[in-house]
């Protein structure tokens, strides 16, 4: 038996504890409980990885209700792993980065605590063999998040925002729990690799299989922050920076990609791919456009990893599962890198995030300017960074196929020529150019080289390095050789308007700022760019919806209904009563010559009645 | 030897010595020794009587009751028309004839009514006037029911003949509206709205407590062969009378402010259920079922009323006001009274819950669901005045200018022995199932 | 006989304790002691029960002519409901150990649990009935005078309301002696009975009032909300119960042919419970009134998982129904110590709570989120099991509930927004949550059970299993 996994999946959680026990009575153990932590279990899952020869399975029952049992196996093949080696991976760089960037907070045991039981849901979601593990893992890393982002929960912003996240991820959780309790009985199974088989699937009728793989659909949306329930993703930037690196490149969104991926011959017998696709589609225009307008640094992040991840989505929807799944792998890691970049900037600019204060800053942060930039290259997809292979496959995958080839294929070509607009903006307005807030600039410090460019550094040069290796990859993943998507005119297409496109946003952005605000003066302009601003009003609409209908009307009238109807009777009962009372009191007389006489009559008229009655 | 002639020869010999102390103890004896003598089957030696077991744990308890009377009261006349009240009591319940059972009740009716002239204040007079003028009305209808029947040729002097003709019926029928005067039924409840609410408390006690339990009691062995003679004629008419009696009487207490009042027509109400007895006569349940509300009834009542005399200093206007926080004021009082309230309303290993749950099923047996649903939907709408009491009771602040009165010892140990009764019959109810008529 | 004293021995000592115990204040630890005897009565019950079937204790007051028979029987089922109580009644003991007035205070829980003991143990419906009424004497008072400001209005109410329903039970009880001429619920089946749907539908009403079940719901917000908090722990966790309790008794043993035929109907109120009091939830402002309507929307799933009638599904509702019990009650008690504190019931007036009182505010929010069913606690093993074997009966559309759940989620994430986290409000920056320690210790046990049971629920299923299998083997609808 393997003992390293029981130590992976339990590790997080005792730990978690651990470290929260000891942070309370110093508070920087807590770092270093966390720390060694994050290290060792990135180094068990590196020993997982090299002696990985075939799956490793472990079933285990929870519990037994009535003649039911709920399995909760432990299956870890070359996806898993794929998956638990970013997570912890990841996850050690963000502990490491978080002990300059969380220097100055207080509570450093509750922080530290709720990392880990982040890393664990997640390891415990990409180990699971049936869907009730991945569901708890799922459930944790909705909760994981929800404490994180409102860290800060003094404050209102993070506050609010933590419940952005739950909601709009819960919304989607309640449908993969209810395809659990279809599955269950349409399938009689909740083992994912058993789900992903013709003899199971087959079984059940294509309409059944549709409809429940659209729940799990929905759910994955929800946690990968796709059209429509991406909002949270970009409230979530409220939280500590090091918690959105780690949401956006190690855990969570990938959660919804990954689920997707592990029952992808399911959604290939349910005929649910292409949905996926456009569905995916229309979040990646979205959120590449709105990326391009966010005039705050880490909302620009979260918009383009709405975008990349719906980049990977539309890969599995192609039919490709080596272009979506190459696609997140490589996305993880730019996308961690990118943020812990940001983190480093915002720390050494003591937390502002404006774009616009920001500027001319790779002088002063040279090597985060470095990093940063290779992780904009790699994200923006040129070669020879890891980006540039699996978008390019991404892209290739919609346009062989001829299902998304067209409207698919085109939205996807967008969103994916758009990054190197938004994100080679992004670097230019901070790091090219003059400083435009010269108070600011003066006060940036230098960070330290071993808590915040190493783990920048280390992620780089993965990104860098995975480029050489993506055949490898795809083999890993798929364990089939890699059949090579080839469209001969993407290449010199994408390189056209992605020069095209490096020129106009420096031109725009760093030459002639005048220019841009002239052309952003226009009303038409203006418009657009409110539009982008607010992510197509999505959230407001959502917003609105909820207020305005759930609350507002269904609510309250169910509300009114309870006062003025249900318990309005009940309470009625007093007023009927009481005008009982006063009728049948208005038949006492207190007055004696009337009481005689009713009596009497009274009497005399029931004694009629019965005289009647015995002569009938 | 026989229970009435102890009775009737002590209260006799109580008037020669009505100032001495020992009166009190006279009483009681005489009571233990009519107890004693009614358990061992003494029956009143003249013709026309006759007891049976359950007529005689009804006697005794009527003499507990009104021992207990005896022992909380301190006015020395009030003791020996107790006595009066005991004897009479005895007559009644043992009457076998249309006779003996007349003129028994009509002996009760008297002492009762120089019972309630014991008059202190004007309302207590009205009280009276309103009692003396309702009785005269019955004692009239009673006679001429009387003389229908004789009319028709039937002997007085031996038990109801069932066969009975035209008048012969409707002369039974007049005498039992006249007895359900007694009884307070609608239409003849009027009176005792405001009698039992007006004169002294422990008056109304007796009066509502024994008299009226005594009465319905006689009155169910009476009749009960010549209601069950005609049962598809009878039984509506008495469905339609129980109905409203207890849906009257316990609308009308609904928001009353005055104690004296809301028990009085809970009384009404009780005497409502008391006649569903009547009206479910097939069911050999009835008569258990009468009977046992008859005793947790007289204990309930008694108590109650006693308590509120002592309370109230013998004043009959006591008001829900006065009644704020009384409990922090007299735990003891307060604690009698709300376990009496709770059993008036039907809460159980209560007397009052299983005397009415017995007597709603024999509703039942009888073949009246619906009825009995009215039944026990009426006693629930009574907890709604019962729960109101025991709100001022408990959950109140005390209100300085309440003039509650403080309760001696005596009283006190009279409310135990009523509580007792209550409870005993609360749960051990073998006691009244192992009697039979 | 000792048996007999488990139940009238606290019914006739209240009194005494209170006489005892008035001056001195040490109440508290009698019945503390009391509700530890009784646990430790309980347990040793159930180390004693039998596979299947009853185990009798004794009958008492025998009256041939009435069948009035004080039976004692237990059987798992009963067994578990007790040790359900008295481990509340032990956490409610300790969470009311700063209440005014403690002499009359504990007597009164020492009642209680006599009487509760009695509804679970006794199988003559008479004295079945005898006690379920005689639970709520203790709880009129309770609620009256140690209530909140509109505690009159909520006791008669409470004690009204559900004193007419039981007038339904009892009627039904009445009407199944006449037909089948015996008062021993272990013999009355359908088939014996003439009118098995009147009495169905008697009953029904009844026990939906104390579970309760939309639109019979309406005492409950006012009683729960106006109760001092240990007391809606004991409306919650013990009062409800007994109204499932009886219902699943009436719908696998008694009758199990109407419950078939009428299963619709539990069904439906079920949905319109967890739905309704939902959205009742989600829009209430008052923070006990939303723990209140909570609490009625986990028990229509309760009736939810009741009306599907199998094996599975019972004991899903029988999970659900001890999980109910462990979450609400904290929340129950840090919304009363809240009110208590800052003396105000709205939310809007807190804000930020988690900053003052961090540990009081974890333990609501994990019971909050039990309540939302959020996996390794109770919440998620009962709404997963309910689901599933719901599904199992009525197919896939009662996908349904999970709309309830999302409404949980709602009003709970929503509820923890306005008073724990976000800016302290005024009132709570002037607040001192400071907390006696006993009733920090009962939350604390609280959220043992919740989380505990929530990942290891095999020991509780054991239990449980057993009892529905038990009945499966002497003849119950399974």
């Amino acid at each position: 038996m393997n003992i390293e996994i029981y130590f992976l999946l339990l590790l997080p959680f005792v730990g978690a504890v651990a470290t929260f026990i000891a942070g309370k009575q110093n508070k920087n153990l807590a770092f270093w409980f966390a720390e060694t932590i994050g290290i060792i279990l990135f180094l068990l899952t590196f020993y997982t990885f090299i002696t990985f020869s075939e799956p490793l399975s472990f079933d285990f029952n929870w519990f037994t209700f009535g003649e039911t049992t709920l399995p909760f196996g432990i299956y870890i093949d070359n996806l898993s792993l794929v998956m638990l080696l970013i997570a912890t991976g990841l996850g050690a760089l963000d502990i490491h980065f978080a002990h300059d960037y969380m220097a100055e907070e207080k509570d450093q045991a509750r922080y530290y605590a709720k990392i880990l039981f982040f890393i664990g849901g997640m390891i415990l979601l990409v180990s699971a063999k049936e869907l009730t593990g991945l569901f708890v893992g799922w459930e944790f890393m909705g909760l994981a998040s929800y404490l994180l982002i409102s860290f800060w929960h003094q404050n209102t912003a993070p506050a609010d925002a933590g419940v952005a996240a739950f909601l709009y991820t819960k919304f989607g959780d309640i449908f993969l729990f209810a395809s659990i309790g279809l599955l269950f009985y349409y399938a009689g199974t909740l083992d994912m690799m058993k789900l992903n088989q013709p003899a199971v699937n087959g079984m059940i009728s294509t309409s059944v299989t549709h409809m429940i793989a659209i729940f799990i659909f929905i759910a994955a949306i929800g946690k990968s922050g796709q059209f429509p329930l991406f909002p949270w993703l970009m409230r979530a930037m409220e939280g500590p920076t090091t918690v959105s690196a780690l949401i956006h490149g190690a855990t969570m969104v990938n959660s919804g990609i990954y689920i997707v991926a592990r029952l992808f011959d399911f959604y290939v017998a349910a005929e649910a791919l292409i949905v996926v696709a456009a569905v995916a589609a229309l979040s990646a225009f979205i959120g590449a456009t709105s990326a391009l307008v966010q005039d705050e640094l880490k909302k620009v992040l979260a918009y383009s990893t709405m975008s990349h991840l719906s980049l990977a989505f539309i890969g599995l929807g192609a039919g490709s599962l080596a272009a979506g799944m190459t696609h997140l792998v490589n996305h993880a890691i730019f996308k961690a890198l990118l943020f812990l970049a940001a983190g480093a900037v915002i720390l050494s600019a003591h937390h502002v995030k404006d774009l616009w204060r920001l500027g001319g800053l790779s002088h002063k942060l040279t090597l985060s300017a470095i990093f940063m930039g290779m992780g904009v290259l790699s994200l923006s997809g040129i070669p020879p960074f890891s980006g540039f292979f699996s978008k390019d496959a991404v892209l290739a995958s919609t346009i062989l196929n001829p299902q998304t080839y067209g409207l698919i294929s085109t939205l996807t070509i967008i969103a994916g020529v758009l990054s190197i607009a938004y994100a080679g903006r992004l670097w230019t307005l901070i790091f090219a150019g003059r400083p435009r807030d010269k108070e600011l600039y003066d006060k940036v410090q230098t960070p330290s080289k071993f808590w915040i460019a190493l783990p920048l550094g280390a992620m780089a040069a993965a990104t860098l390095v995975l480029g050489n290796y993506q055949e490898e990859l795809t083999h890993f993943i798929t364990k089939k050789d890699h059949i090579k998507l080839h469209v001969s005119w993407l290449l010199p297409f994408m390189m056209i308007v992605l020069s095209f496109l490096v020129f106009l946003v420096y031109y725009f952005y760093n030459r002639r700022p005048n220019l841009r605000e002239k052309v952003s003066a226009q009303p038409l302009m203006k418009t657009i760019r409110q539009v982008l601003l607010n992510g197509y009003y999505i959230e407001a609409m959502i917003t609105w919806f909820a207020k305005n209908i759930v609350v507002n009307v269904v609510a309250r009238s169910i509300s009114w209904s309870e006062k003025h109807i249900i318990d309005g009777a009940v309470n009625g009962m007093i007023h009927v009563s009481h005008a009982t009372f006063v009728l049948f009191g208005r038949t006492h007389s207190a007055k004696v010559s009337n009481q005689a006489g009713a009596m009497l009559l009274g009497a005399l008229a029931i004694v009629m009645i019965i005289f009647i009655g015995s002569v009938l | 030897m026989s229970a009435f002639v102890i009775l009737f020869s002590s209260a006799l010999f109580s008037f020669g010595i009505h100032k001495l102390s020992i009166l009190k103890s006279l009483g009681m004896t005489a009571l233990a020794v009519a107890g004693v003598l009614a358990v061992l089957g003494y029956t009143t030696p003249l013709n026309g009587f006759s007891s049976s077991s359950a007529i005689q744990l009804f006697e005794v308890m009527v003499f507990i009751v009104l021992g207990a009377v005896i022992l909380s009261e301190d006015e020395n006349i009030n003791i020996t028309q107790s006595l009066f009240i005991a004897a009479a009591s005895v007559l009644v319940l043992e009457s076998a004839t249309l006779l003996t059972f007349v003129i028994s009740f009509e002996a009760l009716s008297i002492i009762s009514f120089i019972l309630v002239s014991n008059i202190k204040d004007a309302t207590q007079a009205e009280g009276a006037v309103k009692m003396f003028i309702s009785g005269a009305i019955a004692t009239g209808l009673i006679v001429l029911g009387l003389t229908l029947y004789a009319l028709e040729g039937h002997s007085l002097n031996e038990a109801v003949n069932i066969k009975a003709g035209i008048f012969g019926t409707l002369g039974l029928w007049v005498m039992l509206m006249g007895l359900f005067y007694k009884l307070t039924i609608v239409p003849m409840h009027s009176w005792a709205a405001d009698s039992y609410a007006q004169v002294r408390p422990s008056h109304a006690a007796i009066l509502s407590g024994v008299a009226k339990t005594v009465v319905v009691i006689a009155t169910f062995y009476i009749f009960s062969p010549f209601i069950l003679e005609n049962l598809s004629f009878n039984t509506p008419i008495l469905v339609v009378l129980s109905v409203a009696t207890m849906t009257l009487g316990n609308v009308l207490a609904l928001f009353q402010k005055k104690i004296g009042k809301i028990l009085s027509y809970s009384s009404i109400a009780h005497a409502g259920y008391m006649l569903l007895a009547f009206a479910a006569v097939q069911s050999s349940y009835a008569s258990t079922g009468l009977l046992y509300i008859a005793i947790a009834y007289i204990f309930m009542q008694t108590a109650l009323f006693l308590l509120l005399d002592k309370l109230s200093n013998g004043a009959s206007d006591m008001t829900l006001e006065d009644f704020k926080g009384l409990a922090d004021k007299d735990k003891f009082s307060a604690l009698f009274f709300t376990i009496q309230l709770f059993s008036l309303a039907g809460i159980p290993l209560l007397a009052g819950f299983i005397s009415k749950a017995v007597l709603v099923y024999a509703v039942v047996d009888a073949d009246m669901t619906i009825v009995a649903l009215i039944a026990l939907l009426n006693s629930a709408l009574s907890v709604a005045y019962y729960a109101w009491i025991i709100k001022h009771i408990y959950f109140d602040e005390a209100n300085r200018k309440n003039k509650i009165a403080s309760v001696q010892k005596m009283p006190l140990i009279a409310q135990t022995v009523l509580l007792a009764g209550t409870l005993y019959f609360g749960v051990f109810a073998y006691s009244v199932f192992s009697v039979t008529l | 006989m000792s048996y007999l004293l488990l139940i009238f021995l606290p019914i006739v000592l209240s009194l005494l304790v209170y006489f005892i115990t008035r001056n001195t204040g040490s109440a508290k630890y009698m019945a503390l002691g009391f509700f530890v005897v009784m646990l430790i009565h309980s347990t040793y019950l159930y180390t004693q029960l039998p596979e299947s079937g009853y185990m009798l204790l004794g009958s008492f007051l025998n009256i041939k002519a009435f069948d009035f028979e004080l039976v004692l029987q237990v059987d798992r089922l009963s067994v578990i409901m007790l040790l359900l109580t008295s481990i509340l009644l032990i956490l409610v003991a300790l969470s009311s150990w700063t209440v005014k007035k403690q002499a009359a205070y504990f007597s009164l829980l020492i009642f209680f649990s006599g009487a509760i003991f009695g509804v679970f143990m006794s199988t003559n419906f008479m004295w079945f009935f005898i006690f379920w009424e005689l639970t709520l004497i203790p709880m009129y008072f309770l609620v009256g005078i140690w209530g909140a400001e509109g505690r009159v209005y909520a006791a008669v109410k409470f004690f009204l309301y559900t004193h007419v329903a039981s007038m339904f039970i009892l009627l039904a009880f009445f009407l199944i002696y006449k037909q089948s001429g015996t008062f021993d619920m272990t013999l009355i089946k359908d088939a014996v009975l003439v009118t098995p749907a009147l009495i169905w539908w008697l009953l029904f009403v009844g026990f939906a009032v104390k579970m309760p079940l939309f639109p019979f719901h309406t005492w409950l917000p006012d009683a729960h909300v106006q109760a001092p908090a240990p007391v809606s722990v004991l409306l919650a966790g013990v009062l409800l119960k007994m109204g499932a309790y009886a219902m699943i008794r009436m719908v696998i043993l008694m009758l199990p042919l109407q419950a078939q035929k009428y299963a619709w109907v539990i069904l439906v109120l079920g949905l319109l419970s967890l739905l309704y009091a939902g959205f009742m939830a989600l829009y209430e402002t008052h923070v006990k009134k939303m723990v209140a309507y909570s609490s009625i929307s986990h028990m229509g799933l309760v009736a939810i998982a009741i009306s599907a009638i199998s094996f599975d599904s019972l004991s899903a509702g029988l999970y659900e129904m001890i999980g109910h019990a462990f979450i609400i009650s904290p929340l129950f008690l840090i919304a009363g110590f809240l009110h208590h504190k800052t003396g105000s019931w709205q939310m809007g007036d807190m804000g930020g709570i988690m900053q003052k009182a961090p540990y009081i505010s974890a333990i609501f929010v994990l019971a909050g989120l039990g309540a939302l069913g959020l996996p390794a606690t109770m919440g998620f093993i009962g709404e997963i099991t309910i689901l599933i074997s719901a599904i199992e009966t009525y197919g896939t559309w009662l996908i349904i509930i999970l709309l309830g759940s999302m409404l949980s989620a709602a009003y709970l994430i929503w509820t923890f927004r306005r008073v724990i986290y976000g800016e302290m409000s005024e009132l709570v920056m002037k607040t001192d949550f400071t907390m006696s320690k006993p009733e920090f210790i009962s939350l604390v046990i609280f959220a043992i059970f919740i989380v505990l049971f929530g990942i290891y629920p095999q020991p509780l299923f054991d239990m449980i299993n057993q009892t529905f299998s038990a009945y499966t083997s002497i003849g119950g609808a399974l």
